[in-house]
């Protein structure tokens, strides 16, 4: 604060402004602009002037630093995290060399500078960094933005070897002896469940995380990028409870927002003429401040109550909306159930499950006590419940007459759960035996769907239906399709993907407009056409859970747990959401689970913390001219509570005219969420190999591009340069190309399969994804003999701490192998874990002792592992291995990982499980990780 | 030649008719983009008036197909081709759900039809007149010949 008498409204501002770091490290290369924003809030780092700041203050940077890397995605129950030795993990942003075999730079070059601070402030690193004298400037990032600088030289002739890898791989294909297969960029361990620090006041990047943090500042230079230029936005992301994001309530004076383009009151608004007045970031409009919410300005000209206000010192805010935001009382949270009774649901046990388990959740449902319940099974006929509280037992309606469906008793379909709790508990008990021994085969999806959205028309809600085999009655029946082998490589194929019948895409409109949420749950081995049921999902927020070959006493557990997670977790109702872009910046394509209400509002029935979305961004302009371009997402929703809320996210990302300065910035996490959305997107309208031929090219494009950049100047015509940030781009793509949705062709995923990864893929948040696409592998006998062997230790800290790992004591996780059966050692067992199940497989000469005692003795010899449920037996070795399960659960709340086992050289089973998995091995029509290498390489040199 | 006029004259009215359902459709299009009504009601609308535009296209084509008018139903090939392939694989409905990915295309096709509908407008209103004038001539020299 000592120098802040110099600080004028148009000089630099404070010592601890990030901001001022870059400019001072990147000197300019035009003046400023005549607009140039002051840069007062600049000045407002969170850090800056704890007194003044009775809000939660953002946490220390020490404990930022620290914090256990999995916090970051999952909020963990609260005793655990408090049990947990708070230094136990190693830093969220190691340093960015991690990799051996890359690490070293080319021997042509001078030592590289020591690893960069995290870009945004926050960091020990950045404030160490604050007192020393600035390092010599590098390249002339962020031109343009920074006023001149007295005293800081044109940057000589710089390093640059911090700013990309290098791999020396010999162009000629299969001679690539000269690079180990080891000294390949993997990702690190929890890297998925990292996310940088948020910048300045931005919001936290888990909510909206954008594929590069410089915006280009003209078409050209974007052209240049060939990445998606886009986001991905998870509005409702789980935060820990340190960081929830605070709510706002204006009260009855309303919230205050830009008068033109309606963006709410956010950090980067400017306030003038002592507080009268505050400039809107996004349109540059001046508006007046409401009299009541007026406040004096300090020297720097910001606010001073803006560390009270959690709107004006943070990114995210959930602002309470009052009467204008409604056009109707809010709704109260209602759940119905469509439930398939035919012979398959029965037999399976999938009845009996969803029974119990809705049954069990009836307690935990939210909005207590306004929910909403409702029940309506059929299989060539409907049944209807009618659970009026003043009845003991349900009355249940059988409806023969499927062509027309109508109510039979419009009133108690629907009822108010807390009164009407008994007659649903005895319908919960009573359904599994009514139809014990049913054996229709029908299913009346379609007539029941009508029925339901009749009962469901006046309030709206989540819709769980639970599907057991191929809708074959009424409207909305569905064929056997895609069992042609033939059909692949023609135009025909894409059709296969999408709603055969024009049927499920009216009734997803028809459930949007009625703000009816659709989750499927399908689960017969048999084609069930998820490609036509899961377009309910996809138009109405929802999402598709598929169970190939559901068997209770395996994938019960599964359903159990996803099940209650969906129907207890938060659900925001009634939503709608929109982007709103600084100028010169347009929102261009959205994708995800959504309906377009207009051409930039997203109709979201109901959406809950699960689902994320993505958005790629066009320039409107030719030239954007100001500094720093603002997005804004908001979410106007009902929360279970009944209570009208808006959720406001808001960043501020630098506009630079370098292309170097992109690719530095870019972040591979919304990279590649960005551009498996768009390949999930293309495969629904063209063949699976264009999809996959799609990301390529943008890949090559992109790498040829920063291989021009600079392979010419500094002589690395043979090797191959990417830049650090976007390292794994190629393994992503190449993991990618394998997933399940875009994998091989007819011979390697059935349709239903790749329809329901599909579209779980559209709605999955960037940790979730990126563990989907790069499983981690786990050598489990080595680990847990390790484990064992610091039992006492253990035992002495009363938890469960994982000592052992790849980088020493204090490790949590076990160390992570390389994707490739080559690892798998036939003495040893092994776990895959990709954020959907474990699959276990257990090498031929492992140890039979060793699966007795993870497995039961009676499973040791067994041949048919198929429906091994994989429960805790009563020793210590189980024990441990049961413990390093539910740790890896935890890191991914969001669906339940069933343990599957698998023996090597079972087949099918195995090279379906596991092989699959082993991105880095040859498989599905793609190379192994080095040949692909080798191919991306020659391609990169090509000239086009 | 009366019969001539008549159908001269029937077809004026049905490409007047097809040109006032483009124009329509197109204005549910630009009122969808500039939000002034949902999605919902901008495709039912323009749905409502798909297949009457089609049938009349289709009916055209077969009387000048019936009637021998080679080139007139040459010119209206094209379109009749399109539409049929448009219909047989059932796409020639707006899809409320991609309504807006649609929104382009969808405007650019309508474009070109309103510029088809305009053309053949001329032409009919040419041979409408065209035909209309021999029929009063033939009537006048009928007349003449009476006197």
């Amino acid at each position: 604060m000592s120098r802040s008498s110099d600080v004028g409204a148009r000089s630099p501002p404070l010592p601890f402004n990030p901001y001022q770091q870059q400019q001072q490290r990147y000197p300019p290369m035009a003046p400023p602009a005549a607009d140039f924003p002051p840069p007062q809030f600049f000045a407002r780092p969170p850090l800056s002037n704890p007194p003044l700041d009775p809000t939660p203050p953002p946490p220390p940077p020490q404990q930022l630093y620290s914090r256990p890397p999995s916090s970051m995605l999952s909020t963990p129950p609260p005793p655990i995290p408090s049990k947990a030795p708070p230094f136990a993990s190693p830093p969220p942003f190691a340093a960015p060399h991690q990799f051996q075999g890359l690490q070293g730079p080319p021997p042509s070059h001078p030592p590289p500078p020591p690893p960069q601070a995290p870009y945004f402030g926050g960091s020990p690193a950045y404030q160490q960094q604050q007192q020393q004298p600035l390092p010599p400037p590098s390249q002339g990032y962020f031109a343009g933005i920074a006023p001149p600088l007295p005293g800081v030289a044109a940057p000589p002739g710089h390093d640059i070897a911090d700013e990309f890898e290098s791999l020396s791989i010999s162009s000629a294909p299969g001679t690539a002896a000269d690079v180990k297969v080891e000294a390949l960029p993997r990702p690190p361990p929890d890297s998925c469940d990292t996310f940088a620090q948020p910048a300045w006041s931005n919001c936290h990047p888990r909510y909206f995380e954008l594929t590069t943090n410089a915006i280009p500042a003209s078409h050209s230079l974007a052209a240049r990028w060939h990445l998606p230029l886009g986001a991905v936005i998870h509005p409702l992301a789980e935060a820990p409870p340190e960081e929830q994001v605070p709510v706002v309530d204006f009260g009855t004076s309303g919230i205050v927002r830009c008068r033109r383009c309606r963006t709410y009151i956010n950090p980067y608004d400017k306030f003038t003429d002592g507080g009268k007045y505050f400039r809107c970031a996004i349109c540059n409009l001046l508006n007046d401040v409401p009299m009541d919410y007026v406040c004096a300005l300090d020297e720097q000209g910001k606010r001073r109550d803006a560390m009270d206000r959690p709107e004006l010192s943070q990114g995210s805010v959930d602002f309470v909306a009052p009467m204008e935001y409604m056009v109707r009382p809010p709704m109260p949270p209602v759940y119905f159930f469509l439930i398939d009774v035919s012979v398959a649901a029965v037999r399976s046990g999938i009845l009996q499950i969803a029974a119990d388990t809705i049954k069990s959740c009836l307690d935990k449902l939210p909005g207590y006590p306004r929910t909403q319940i409702g029940f309506l099974t059929f299989d060539s006929t409907l049944h209807f419940y009618s659970l009026k509280s003043s009845l003991t037992q349900p009355q249940m309606v059988v409806l023969a007459q499927v062509d027309d469906p109508f109510l039979p008793m419009p009133d108690d379909l629907l009822v108010n759960l807390s009164e009407s709790r008994l007659v649903v508990e005895a319908l919960l008990d009573s359904l599994p035996s009514i139809f014990a021994n049913n054996e229709n085969v029908e299913s009346a999806l379609g007539p029941a769907l009508e029925a339901t959205t009749s009962i469901m028309s006046e309030i709206g809600g989540k819709l769980l239906i639970f599907q057991s085999t191929l809708p074959s009655l009424g409207v909305g029946r569905l064929k056997l399709r895609g069992q042609e082998a033939h059909v692949y490589q023609t135009d025909r194929e894409p059709a296969l993907r999408v709603a055969e019948d024009s049927f499920y895409k009216q009734m997803a409109a028809k459930c949007s407009k009625l703000q009816i949420g659709v989750n499927v749950y399908a689960f017969s081995e048999k084609y069930t056409d998820v490609a036509s049921l899961g377009t309910l999902a996809k138009y109405t927020g929802g999402q598709v859970c598929y169970y190939p070959g559901f068997h209770a006493a395996v994938d019960g557990e599964k359903l159990t747990y996803d099940l209650s997670r969906d129907l207890t977790r938060e659900t925001a109702w009634e939503a709608v959401m929109r982007i709103r872009c600084g100028k010169g910046i347009k929102y261009s394509v959205f994708h995800g689970h959504f309906m377009l209400r207009s051409s930039d509002l997203l109709a979201l029935p109901a959406v809950d913390c699960d689902k994320a979305f993505s958005v790629q961004f066009a320039l409107e302009d030719t030239l954007l001219t100001s500094q720093l371009a603002y997005f804004q997402v908001a979410l106007l929703y009902t929360s279970s509570s009944g209570e009208r809320r808006i959720r406001v996210h808001t960043a501020a990302v630098p506009i630079v005219q370098e292309l170097s300065v992109m690719y530095k910035e870019a972040n591979i996490g919304a990279v590649v969420g960005v551009l498996s959305r768009l390949a999930v997107e293309k495969s629904l309208n063209d063949k699976l190999e264009n999809a996959r031929q799609y990301v390529h090219v943008k890949m090559v494009n992109a790498l040829r591009e920063y291989k021009n950049m600079y392979a010419v100047k500094h002589s690395l015509i043979g090797r191959i340069i990417f830049p650090e940030s976007l390292k794994l781009l190629p393994l992503y793509v190449l993991a990618l190309s394998k997933s399940l949705p875009l994998r091989g062709g007819f011979m390697d995923a059935t349709p239903d399969e790749r329809s329901a990864a599909g579209y779980q893929m559209m709605t999955m948040s960037r940790p979730s994804l990126l563990k989907l696409l790069y499983p981690a592998l786990i050598r489990l006998d080595e680990y847990l003999l390790q484990v064992m062997s610091c039992v006492d230790w253990i035992a002495k800290n009363e938890t469960i701490v994982y000592a052992q790992g790849s980088r020493g004591g204090g490790v949590d996780s076990p160390p992570q192998l390389p994707l490739t059966a080559e690892v798998l050692d036939p003495r040893g067992a092994f776990v895959t874990s990709d954020g959907q199940r474990f699959v276990l497989w257990l090498g031929n000469v492992l140890q039979p002792e060793f699966v007795a005692a993870i497995l039961g003795p009676q499973v040791a010899h067994s041949s048919d592992l198929r429906k091994v449920p994989v429960v805790e037996q009563d020793n210590d070795l189980s024990k441990r291995f049961h413990a390093l399960l539910a740790k890896l659960r935890k890191q991914n709340r969001w669906c339940h990982q069933q343990c599957v086992v698998v023996r090597q050289g079972e087949s099918g089973r195995e090279l379906q499980l596991v092989h699959s998995n082993m991105v880095e091995d040859r498989g599905a029509g793609f190379p192994s990780y080095m040949e692909w290498m080798v191919q991306i390489h020659r391609q990169v040199q090509q000239k086009i | 030649m009366a019969w001539d006029l008549a159908l001269w004259i029937l077809s004026f009215l049905a490409v007047a008719a097809a040109l006032g359902i483009i124009v329509y459709q197109l204005l549910c299009l630009s009122d969808l983009e500039f939000d002034f009504i949902n999605p919902f009601d901008s495709s039912s609308r323009i749905n409502r008036f798909v297949l009457p535009e089609f049938a009349i296209q289709g009916v055209l084509s077969a009387i000048y197909l019936i009637f021998g008018y080679w080139l007139m139903f040459l010119l209206n090939a094209p379109l009749l081709y399109y539409n049929i392939r448009l219909y047989m694989s059932k796409r020639h409905l707006v899809d409320v759900t991609e309504i807006f990915n649609q929104l382009e295309p969808e405007k650019k096709i309508r474009f070109y039809k309103l510029g088809f509908y305009l053309s053949l407008l001329c032409i009919v209103i040419y041979r409408l007149v065209v035909s209309s004038m021999e029929v009063i001539l033939e009537s006048g020299i009928a007349s003449m010949a009476e006197i």
